[in-house]
């Protein structure tokens, strides 16, 4: 068999590669995964203050800006000892949960929605979101672009800017929202929460009520027995905004429960030489390979994370679907990759439903935004969900807050081992000797790992803007059997 | 007729941020107030959110391609797009997908757009600086933007 390298010095141009071998037989050898990094940000924001993080940090990313801001924000509240007032703490939660209407709406409605109303096999001509409009209907197709638009508006308002918000303040927000702007918030959350129910029936119609689907939902090549991570409240209910970190076996078993400052006594990271990623895991359970099973580390942070890790959701009509789903998939965890997608759109629902009780919460609009810090910075940790996972912000200041060290661990980052098992996975399974590799294969080994939804637009900004990734197939010869891109 | 000048890009990493310089100095340098110039770090959707309203629409962002040269610049037209469009990826929406959705849902989509891309070198370090090679090459696509709205 010929030798190829992979040599992760290689630079990877901004976008990610799936590299597959094959034997000699057509089966596959091997799979690698290789997924640009942020470098140089610890490095960058050295020497910078503390207080313009949440304005440095939501610049990583073009999709999800509002995460980075708000972790940011939570570890500037922990590096000034300072607790935000409650209505600072609403009014977070309130533009978060806006944010992340527009999110998940995006996600599914772009870029997984394509694989399951038009179907994997679909041409690349139809299997985007002009095909999936043309499927649902203009209507349902100017309401995606609405409940965008008028939730962007929301983060506009509250926020202060569009898309990056000037909000987030050591103890509070940096203004309060008046009545005529939280009755059109009310408004909007109505419309949000409707659309939110809709679009769980086009998944139900489309997706659930296809056996083909189903069975590839339920089926053992898109499974994987890994750790549940995701923010809880008081009561074990998903949380977008605050709470403790939950870790949950794939067995249902509760592994640990810890607060922002103890993040570094549960997770480590593991290098390989193939790549620069690192692959953080459980330190409790440790490092046992890229395997699963309830005795490896291995862990992932995805919407169907938060829903295992969780013993519900704070909201009712998204309880009743938790619930729905549950029983659908024969209960408590689900272990399947794709259900991902129907995990993401529970949290859709609920993050409208959050946001009209925000909404029409009585402190909502009160002045009383903001609580001064008095007590000298030092070290500072703030965790949220970002849609994509966990994203964990750690400052370490000097007295005067000033940034000496910064670390930050990105929704993605928490998926990494899984993503690739994933992939790995699917490729091992649907290449198989005397298979004709099409591009509907190789579509089905991307589903694989779309359901992570891997935030890597900050690497990337050219036209195209999402994660560019090319798979490329070696036979046992080492000549490249067959390529796919995408946005490349 | 409603122009705008839309400097793309993500201010800290390096390269990438090179619309956004450019839309900057063409802001410095414009005297026309009829012509807006914003800047942006969303692309694909929220692109749509941008653009619609306006008839004549000027992109400037950063492109990495197989063969170009760091500070090489491209000018291209709706015409180059629609070619783009088949060939991207099924799940990503690009600018000319983005066109084509609006006009679809019947929201008012520019008639004109041009893009100016500048080829980058380094779009995966944090800065907020461009590479020589990229910096140098703004002053010359300020020029070309200018020229393009006297057009």
């Amino acid at each position: 068999m010929k030798r190829i390298t992979i040599d992760p010095i290689t630079r990877l141009e901004g976008h990610g590669k799936i590299t597959i071998f094959l034997n000699e037989d057509g089966s596959v050898a091997n799979t690698y995964l290789q997924i640009p990094e942020l470098r140089g940000f610890e490095k960058f924001s050295e020497g910078r203050i503390a207080e313009d993080m949440p304005q440095i940090t939501q610049r990583i990313c073009g999709v999800c800006p509002e995460a980075h801001h708000m972790a940011g924000t939570k570890a500037l509240d922990d590096l000034f000892h300072v607790e935000p007032t409650s209505t600072a703490k609403k009014l977070r939660e309130l533009l978060y949960s806006s944010f992340y209407v527009t999110d998940h709406t995006t996600h599914f409605y772009i870029l997984a929605g394509p694989d399951f109303v038009m179907g994997p096999d679909a041409s690349p001509a139809e299997r985007n979101i002009l095909g999936v409009i043309g499927k649902v209907g203009l209507e349902l197709g100017g309401a995606v672009i609405n409940t965008r638009k008028q939730n962007h508006w929301i983060i506009q308002t509250v926020g202060g800017r569009p898309i990056h918000p000037c909000f987030g303040l050591p103890g509070g927000v940096s203004r309060a929202i008046n009545e005529e702007e939280r009755a059109k918030i009310e408004e909007i959350a109505k419309g949000s929460v409707e659309f939110a129910k809709l679009t769980l029936k086009v998944f139900d119609d489309v997706v659930l009520k296809n056996k083909a689907y189903l069975d590839m939902i339920l089926s053992d090549t898109f499974t994987q027995k890994s750790y549940n991570m995701g923010l809880v409240d008081k009561n074990n209910k998903v949380n977008f905004y605050d709470g403790k970190v939950r870790v949950v076996g794939p067995d249902g078993k509760e592994l640990c429960k810890y607060g922002p400052r103890e993040y570094l006594e549960h997770i480590a990271e593991r290098v390989e030489p193939w790549t620069y990623l690192k692959f953080p895991y459980l330190k409790k359970v440790g490092w046992k390979g890229f395997v699963d099973g309830k005795d490896s580390g291995v862990y992932r942070a995805t919407p169907l994370s938060r829903l295992n890790a969780a013993d519900g959701m704070a909201t009712p009509l998204a309880q009743a679907e938790y619930e729905r789903m549950y029983s659908t998939l024969g209960g408590k965890p689900v272990n399947y990759t794709l259900a991902t997608h129907w995990a993401r759109l529970i949290e859709l629902l609920y993050a409208a439903e959050r946001l009209l009780e925000l909404s029409r919460d009585p402190e909502i609009t009160s002045p009383n935004i903001r609580n001064i810090p008095t007590a000298k910075p030092d070290e500072g940790v703030g965790i949220v969900e970002a849609p994509r996972g966990t994203l964990t912000h750690h400052y370490i200041t000097d007295e005067k807050g000033v940034i000496k060290k910064c670390n930050l661990i990105v929704g993605t980052t928490n998926n990494h081992a899984a993503l690739f098992m994933s992939v790995r996975k699917a490729a091992a399974d649907l290449i198989k000797p005397g298979v004709k590799i099409t591009e509907g294969l190789l579509n089905r080994i991307e589903m694989a790992w779309r359901p992570y939804d891997p935030c890597m637009s900050c690497a990337t900004h050219a036209l195209p803007g999402q994660l560019p990734l090319e798979v490329t197939i070696y036979d046992a010869q080492g000549n490249e059997v067959k390529k796919l891109s995408q946005g490349i | 007729m409603k122009t705008l000048v839309l400097g793309m890009g993500n201010p800290i990493i390096t390269d990438d941020g090179v619309g956004i310089q450019v839309a900057h100095e063409v802001a410095n340098q414009l005297n026309d107030s009829q012509v807006a110039v914003a800047e942006t770090s969303a692309a694909g959707l929220s692109l749509l959110d941008s653009i619609a309203g306006y008839d004549k629409v000027i992109i400037i962002d950063a492109i990495q391609t197989e063969k170009g040269q760091a500070g090489q610049i491209y000018r291209m037209r709706t015409e180059d797009f629609s070619l783009t469009k088949h060939l991207s990826s099924p799940h990503q929406i690009n600018l000319a997908t983005a066109l084509e959705l609006g006009k679809m849902l019947n929201l008012a989509m520019p008639q004109e757009i041009t893009v100016f891309a500048v080829e980058a070198k380094d779009i995966t370090s944090f800065s907020e600086k461009c590479t020589p090679e990229v910096e140098q090459a703004i002053p010359e696509v300020v020029k070309m933007v200018l020229q393009e709205l006297d057009a």
